[in-house]
């Protein structure tokens, strides 16, 4: 493309449609220039255009077009592979560098933004090797006198170096920062000065200031990204000038600069929003140098707090301003700035208590945003509020100060209570503040699942609960005074290990009641404190509060909470379900009258929220409490899970149908646990399912694996036979299933847990065809992608077939796929590994397999596999006595991020539908050491003499002291 | 990327714990560039002589000082370049003079005048010692100077000059000579190679005697620890052999700046590769270094630690070394020091310590470090703590569960976790490794619910869960890591005990493997 008259006009034309609103013209407008990009001077006929275009928003629509094309073709990546050519040549490179700096100085406001963003986008790239005249281009223009082009510079050299502030230490990046300090400090330096000068001789002409200011801005924020890494030499020997002039600039004040917007923050609070944070980064990281500014600057940034209204513009300034005190006054060497009693309770009393008082913005936000409003007042998401920050400065001041400090609030506390008591409905927000003063002072350390673990001691919190907190939770009106509704709710959840059990009885029934309140926020915590309650434990690990205390509220706990989800704003309120869960859980039996109402209710739900899951954590709850229903209600009467089942297979057929996948791996794992309820053969409704179970589509989501091997566990355990005689022609499609399991790193334990259901559960002679080729299939995994998890799972299989078929029957199959193959087994797997195995079950599965191997397998006895006796002897007694090997090859340690490249995290367990642990050795062995030692009993009175001479001549000396106390335990010799 | 390959290297090995502890061994040289200040604790490089010592005073001849600030710079030229050694004592001592005073002197006027040749010349000058001892002076001052200072002298073939006068009868003389040579030696790698290839050590070492002065001895080791000192390259390793035995010596001394200095001599040796350091501990002067390092003097106990610390970047055998000679029961009080730069040094000694095998981080427990680390970590100068929380990341890189359950006891968590509010991302990220660290151990011991409260109260959690938003990838993603792997269980985890009188939850063997 060259440069001609013709282009432009002609790229003018495609720009103008890249704006219009039909797609039929736009996208092949958008399509054109795309694929004119890699042409040679494409980026020049852009500049001139944003330059010398006739038509404003064709200016402004060349530079957004050319910051863009800047960011995705700038970078070279490494060596250039084909789809990625370099699309800007060499000597546009070269123009673009030359050219673009005086440009986007001159350019108007709008344009000037983009084209500072493609500067900082090619200096991330080419400076400063590849572009070592920028950095003297831009310095050379401070001198200009223009703030506009000043502003153009500073803001373009922030995106450049605000890099520093996060990157690593390193060579080069410090060679960089060297250079830009060489080059940049001192004119910086001299144009900081110059524009304080600059706001003095205007200080009476507003617009002049603001650009000084937007200016004193930028320079504030050079100086972080410049100081970051390290303290430059510059710096350090020019921090007088600096220190100095933040200094004043912190406590300067005109009212040409002040703003009439209330949210908004104007210039002056940003620039000493930045001060602070310069202030603080220099007290945490230079220390030593920095001592002998810091008092003063400790004392105008609280002069500065004391000062700064409540406007919510001023929350960043006031919340960086606040956390600069508390970082410092918890320093040693600073402690005697704040030790002063005067000066502790101005801070107490000017800067902290006004900071916890409740706005009006919080109000709003009580009332129409709750859910926000929960997660930051619940949660803890409040960083960088002034509550949150006033808080800090209160712990940061215990450290040292915690007795003054906790004598000046209660004072505090108890005037603002008193303010309340006068008249309650215009100073409510007193004692909100009263309580907020009071939970700040009095918690040490928080945890979301415990509450408050430590407390200040020198606050009686009890006295405090029962006097101001009881009272208005008892009050007639649940929807009087919300907050303060709110407040005493959440002093009972935080404080709930430091109050009397008693007292926390006596809270229930309030809490109870609250769950009525019209406010969200109130019977949201209202939920959230029972669930809380109900969770906390007791003495022998049970709960605190128990069913029989709760016994008088059942039936309204259940109406509450069920009636909770019906009002405004709640439908899907997760806390209110999560409370329900727990209170099924705590309730167990006592739930049962109401169940026929409860599991209607749930249903209905669960129909709803099917048409358009939104909430996962409400969803999951619900499934919860679904499965305490079905497993409470059968536990006493297994009959019931007819009546589920009845309730629930509709929905669940339409969310199969409708494939709701955010539902799926919950309706297998309630499915499973109904399954399991049956105590007979398997109902026909299942079966018709079994075969849509198989479907591979269904095996490709991660999320649904785990959950459909447990359903089809529970049906090998309840319907093997009935498959291996209705669906025998599905066996294949099974251990397909299985077989595409076994194949993933991720999942072949997954793939073991089917196998071995099969094994256990399926009639022999209806998989004796497929035997061979399991075993097939597991060696070439064994073969070609052994790992730990691997290895673990195969051991306890193989032992669970010598089980189930007898160890001569593995000696043989193995053997029939090839000539010694169970020797090599013995002696490259199962010896060296079976110390890894792990799990109470397992290990037991694997002792009885391996003793059976030694005592029942004749060619252990006489064929060459006889070396191996005793080695395996020992490796068993190994498996008893020594501490597991989880020692891990290192190849392994990635496997899991190298392997699952689908990660989902779409499976969420049920911990309701928690299977029982299965031991299919169960009672046939109940000590595997005694069986060990009968065994070997019965093997030595068949062949005498083999036995003690095989043990004396290469067992070791330890093993064999173990041995001898098994079979004393079994009071058997051997012959 | 912004860093380094030694960088990504080393967090390869950080996570394949404890594979190859020497590789977690930190060398001085992290960065060659600096942005702050030259140290004020490093030794000097190049020194001016300013006062008139009374040695000197007592050979010069009488001094008028009218007359001589009368000579202006051109009777200086003139005086220089003429045959009259009258007058060119006279402004040969006049230029000294200039080079002499306190403030500005006019170094580069000298320089610009064209007469160091003729001031080199006058070295040579054995007749006229008055002469050849200004001369030596004036251009001891001129080499003092900048890089390009000390090269006006060099390229006008001072060093053979200024070898050969070493061995001059007047002591001096040779005095004035080794000070010369140490600002020579001390200005570059280059120039001090430059010094070696021409044989300077031999007549160097020939002046160490029981009789030499001290004054003059303090000048010799300053002289030699010049010759020590510098990288890229390190000077000949042979060369150093020569000097050792000397400085071990020297080190032995009573007077505090020649032990000062022959330490200095000896951290610049052990500033490098592992033969170097092997150097050094076969003297058996590591006993001696510890003592040194104990000493109270600032001056003293400055280079002694530092030569002790980079002892400890060598292997396991070296570092052996060290702590047989006593430095675990130093370093607790140089820990807890007043002053930062010492904090930080031996905390750095410290991380290297414990990048080693386990025993001997079980050697540094014994030792009492734990509780001035965890105090350093809690309450010292920020260098200090990035360094204490190096130590804290290879102690649970190398220790056995045993031994991090031991550091964990000791209280390391909570200012571990404050200083996640650092402002230093590489801090940061090592925090967050460590903490990886500690999970680890704890899913060993089966503690990672209790770990994970200990680390939400102690308001870990919270800050852990604010650096998801940083800006440097690295740590975003290792924090997130964190998060999603020990914190975001949290209602599984509630949901366990409570209820399980019926077994209700015993599902734990297969709960593990889900976390794919």
């Amino acid at each position: 493309m060259e440069l001609s008259d013709a282009n432009l006009q002609t790229l003018t034309e495609y720009l103008k449609k890249t704006l219009d609103p039909d797609p039929a013209i736009r996208r092949p407008a958008e399509k054109f220039l795309e694929s004119v990009e890699g042409s040679q001077n494409y980026p020049l006929l852009l500049l001139t255009l944003l330059e010398k275009s006739q038509e404003s928003v064709i200016k402004v629509c060349a530079s957004v077009t050319f910051k863009n094309y800047i960011k995705r073709n700038w970078r070279i990546v490494g060596i250039l592979v084909e789809d990625e050519p370099n699309k800007i040549c060499e000597s546009d490179r070269i123009a673009i560098k030359a050219n673009i700096v005086p440009l986007m100085l001159s350019s108007p406001e709008q344009i000037q933004k983009q084209l500072s963003d493609a500067i900082s986008i090619i200096g991330r790239e080419d400076f400063p090797q590849k572009w070592p005249d920028l950095l003297t281009e831009m310095v050379n223009r401070f001198q200009s006198g223009d703030f506009h082009v000043i502003n153009g510079v500073l803001r373009t050299a922030h995106s450049l170096f605000k890099r520093y502030r996060h990157e690593f230490k390193s060579n080069e990046l410090w060679t960089e920062i060297k250079l830009v300090l060489d080059a940049f400090a001192l004119p910086l330096t001299n144009l900081f000065k110059a524009t304080i000068e600059l706001c003095s001789t205007h200080a009476n002409d507003a617009s002049a200031l603001k650009v000084l200011f937007s200016s004193l801005i930028l320079i504030a924020k050079l100086f972080y990204s410049l100081n970051f890494q390290d303290l430059p030499e510059f710096f350090e020997d020019n921090m007088e000038t600096w220190m100095t002039n933040f200094h004043s600039l912190l406590t300067l004040d005109n009212k040409l600069l002040q703003t009439d917007d209330e949210e908004e923050a104007g210039l002056l609070e940003l620039l000493k929003s930045q001060i602070c944070d310069n202030a603080a980064l220099y007290a945490q990281k230079y220390d030593e140098e920095f001592q002998p500014y810091l008092p003063r600057f400790v004392t105008a940034i609280w002069n500065l707090l004391v000062t700064t209204g409540q406007e919510v513009k001023y929350d960043l300034l006031v919340s960086n301003a606040i956390q600069f005190l508390a970082s410092v006054c918890e320093r040693q060497h600073y402690k005697h700035l704040f030790e002063d009693q005067n000066t502790l309770t101005s801070i107490c009393e000017k800067v902290i208590v006004p900071n916890m008082e409740f706005r009006a913005a919080d109000e709003v936000a009580f009332e129409d945003n709750s859910e926000e409003y929960i997660r930051r007042d619940l949660e803890g998401s409040d960083i960088d509020t002034r509550r949150r920050a006033a808080c800090d400065l209160v712990r940061g001041l215990c450290k040292f100060f915690e007795g003054p400090v906790t004598g000046i609030f209660s004072g505090y506390v108890n005037s603002m209570l008193q303010e309340y008591a006068k008249n309650p409905s215009v100073n409510w927000k007193h004692k909100d503040a009263a309580i907020y003063l009071v939970t700040s002072l009095a918690s040490k350390a928080q945890t979301q699942k415990h509450g408050i673990t430590q407390a200040n001691e020198l606050v009686n919190l009890t006295e405090f609960f029962v006097n101001h907190i009881q009272p208005d939770l008892k009050s007639a009106s649940v929807n009087e005074f919300p907050v303060l509704k709110a407040d005493g709710i959440k002093y009972i959840m935080i404080f709930r290990n430091q109050v009397p059990k008693e007292q926390l009885l006596v809270s229930i029934p309030l809490l109870i009641n609250h769950l009525q309140a019209e406010s969200i926020v109130v019977h949201t915590y209202a939920a959230h404190a029972l669930e809380r309650l109900f969770t906390m434990r007791g003495t022998n690990n049970t709960t605190l509060i128990t069913a029989a205390e709760m016994a008088p509220f059942v039936e309204v706990l259940l109406t509450n909470l069920f009636k909770a989800l019906t009002l405004p704003g709640s439908s899907e309120n997760e806390y209110i379900m999560k409370a329900i869960m727990r209170s099924f859980s705590l309730l167990q039996e006592s739930i049962i009258p109401y169940i026929p109402s409860v599991i209607t209710q749930l249903t209905q739900k669960l129909l709803a929220v099917s048409k358009n899951p939104s909430k996962p954590h409400f969803n999951h709850y619900m499934f919860e409490s679904i499965c305490l229903s079905i497993r409470i209600t059968c536990k006493a009467n297994p009959d019931a899970v007819g009546s589920f089942e009845e309730a629930l297979f509709m929905v669940f057929t339409e969310i199969l149908q409708n494939d709701v996948q955010e539902f799926i791996p919950y309706v297998f794992q309630v499915m499973s646990l109904l399954l399991e309820m049956h105590k007979n053969e398997i109902p026909s409704s299942y079966m018709a399912l079994f075969p849509h179970l198989l479907q591979p589509v269904l095996w490709e989501r991660t999320g649904n694996i785990p959950p459909l091997v447990r359903l089809l566990q529970a049906y090998l355990e309840r319907g093997a036979n009935t498959i291996a005689s209705a669906a025998a022609d599905k066996i294949p499609g099974l251990l397909g299933v299985f077989q595409k399991l076994i194949a993933s790193k991720a999942n072949d334990h997954q793939g073991f847990y089917l196998l071995n259901s099969i094994i256990e559960h399926m009639p022999p002679e209806s998989v004796d065809q497929y035997r061979k080729q399991i075993f097939i299939l597991l060696f070439q995994r064994l073969q070609n992608s052994k790992t730990t998890k691997f290895i673990k799972s195969f051991l306890v299989f193989i032992n669970l077939y010598c089980i189930k078929y007898g160890a001569l029957a593995l000696q043989e199959i193995f053997d029939s796929i090839q000539p010694k193959m169970f020797g090599m087994v013995l002696e490259k797997i199962i010896i060296p590994e079976i110390q890894k195995v792990s799990g109470q079950v397992e290990k037991k599965i694997c002792a009885v397999g391996i003793t059976k191997i030694l005592t029942e397998c004749p060619p252990m006895m006489d064929t060459e596999y006889t070396k191996l006796w005793t080695p395996l002897l020992q490796a068993l007694i190994g498996l008893f006595e020594l501490p597991e090997d989880n020692t891990i090859p290192d190849e392994e340690h990635f496997i899991d991020i190298e392997d699952t490249p689908g990660y989902q995290t779409a499976f969420s367990q049920l911990a309701f539908a928690g299977k029982k642990e299965h031991d299919p050795v169960g009672q046939m062995v109940n000590n595997p050491r005694i069986h060990l030692a009968q065994s070997l009993h019965k093997l030595s009175t068949a062949c005498p003499g083999r036995v003690p001479s095989m043990l004396s001549t290469s067992l070791n000396a330890e093993a064999l002291q173990y041995l001898q106390g098994y079979l004393q335990a079994a009071s058997v010799t051997l012959l | 990327m912004p860093f380094g390959n030694e960088q990504s290297e080393r967090m390869k090995k950080f996570k394949n714990k404890g594979k190859d502890a020497t590789t977690l061994r930190r060398q001085r040289m992290e960065v060659s560039i600096e942005l702050r200040k030259a140290k004020k604790d490093e030794q000097i490089l190049k020194r001016r002589s300013i006062v008139f010592s009374f040695v000197h005073a007592s050979v010069s001849p009488a001094e008028d000082k009218n007359e001589m600030s009368q000579l202006s710079l051109e009777d200086i030229v003139e005086a220089v370049n003429g045959s009259n050694t009258e007058l060119q004592l006279q402004a040969t001592q006049a230029t000294r003079r200039m080079l002499s005073r306190q403030k500005d002197p006019p170094i580069n006027q000298i320089i610009d005048l064209g007469i160091i040749p003729r001031l080199v010349e006058f070295l040579t000058h054995a007749d006229n010692a008055p002469l050849q001892f200004e001369a030596a002076w004036a251009l001891t001052n001129i080499a003092s100077g900048t890089s390009d200072h000390t090269k006006a002298v060099v390229d006008a073939g001072a060093i053979p000059a200024f070898i050969s006068l070493l061995s001059s009868p007047h002591m001096h003389i040779s005095e004035q000579s080794v000070w010369a040579l140490g600002n020579i030696a001390g200005d570059s790698a280059l120039y001090r190679d430059a010094l070696i290839n021409c044989n300077v050590i031999p007549p160097l070492l020939a002046l160490v005697s029981p009789e030499t002065p001290v004054e003059f001895l303090r000048n010799i080791t300053w002289t030699l620890s010049n010759l020590c000192r510098n990288k890229n390259p390190y000077p000949p390793l042979d060369a150093m052999k020569k000097v050792l035995p000397v400085l071990i010596c020297l080190m032995k001394h009573e007077d505090k700046d020649i032990i000062s200095d022959s330490c200095w001599a000896v951290s610049y040796l052990t500033d490098g590769s592992n033969d170097r350091i092997q150097i050094v501990v076969d003297t058996g002067i590591l006993p001696r270094l510890v003592e040194l390092m104990g000493r109270p003097e600032l001056i003293i106990m400055t280079p002694a630690l530092r030569a002790i610390g980079n002892v400890v970047t060598g292997t396991d055998e070296q570092t052996q070394a060290a702590i047989d000679a006593g430095v675990l029961a130093v370093l607790p009080r140089l820990l807890r020091h007043a002053k930062p730069s010492i904090q930080k040094e031996a905390a750095w000694t410290l991380s290297n310590i414990a990048a080693g095998p386990s025993r001997q981080i079980q050697q540094l427990i014994t030792c009492g470090l734990l509780p001035p680390l965890v105090e350093l970590l809690d309450k010292g100068d920020l260098k200090a703590q990035k360094e204490a929380v190096w130590a804290v990341a290879n102690f649970t890189t190398g220790g056995t569960v045993e031994q991090v359950v031991e550091l964990v006891q000791s209280g390391v968590l909570k200012p571990l976790l404050n200083l996640l509010l650092a402002k230093d991302s590489k801090t940061i990220l090592v925090i967050l490794d460590t903490i990886s660290n500690l999970f680890r151990a704890a899913e060993r011991l089966g503690e990672t619910g209790r770990l994970s409260m200990l680390v939400e109260e102690l308001d870990g959690l919270e800050k852990i869960e604010a650096l998801q938003t940083h800006d440097n990838s690295m740590v975003y993603r290792a924090a997130l890591n964190i998060i999603e792997k020990y914190f975001s269980g949290e209602e599984n985890l509630d949901l366990q005990p409570g209820t399980s009188q019926d077994g209700l939850y015993d599902f734990s063997v297969e709960k593990q493997d889900f976390n794919f």
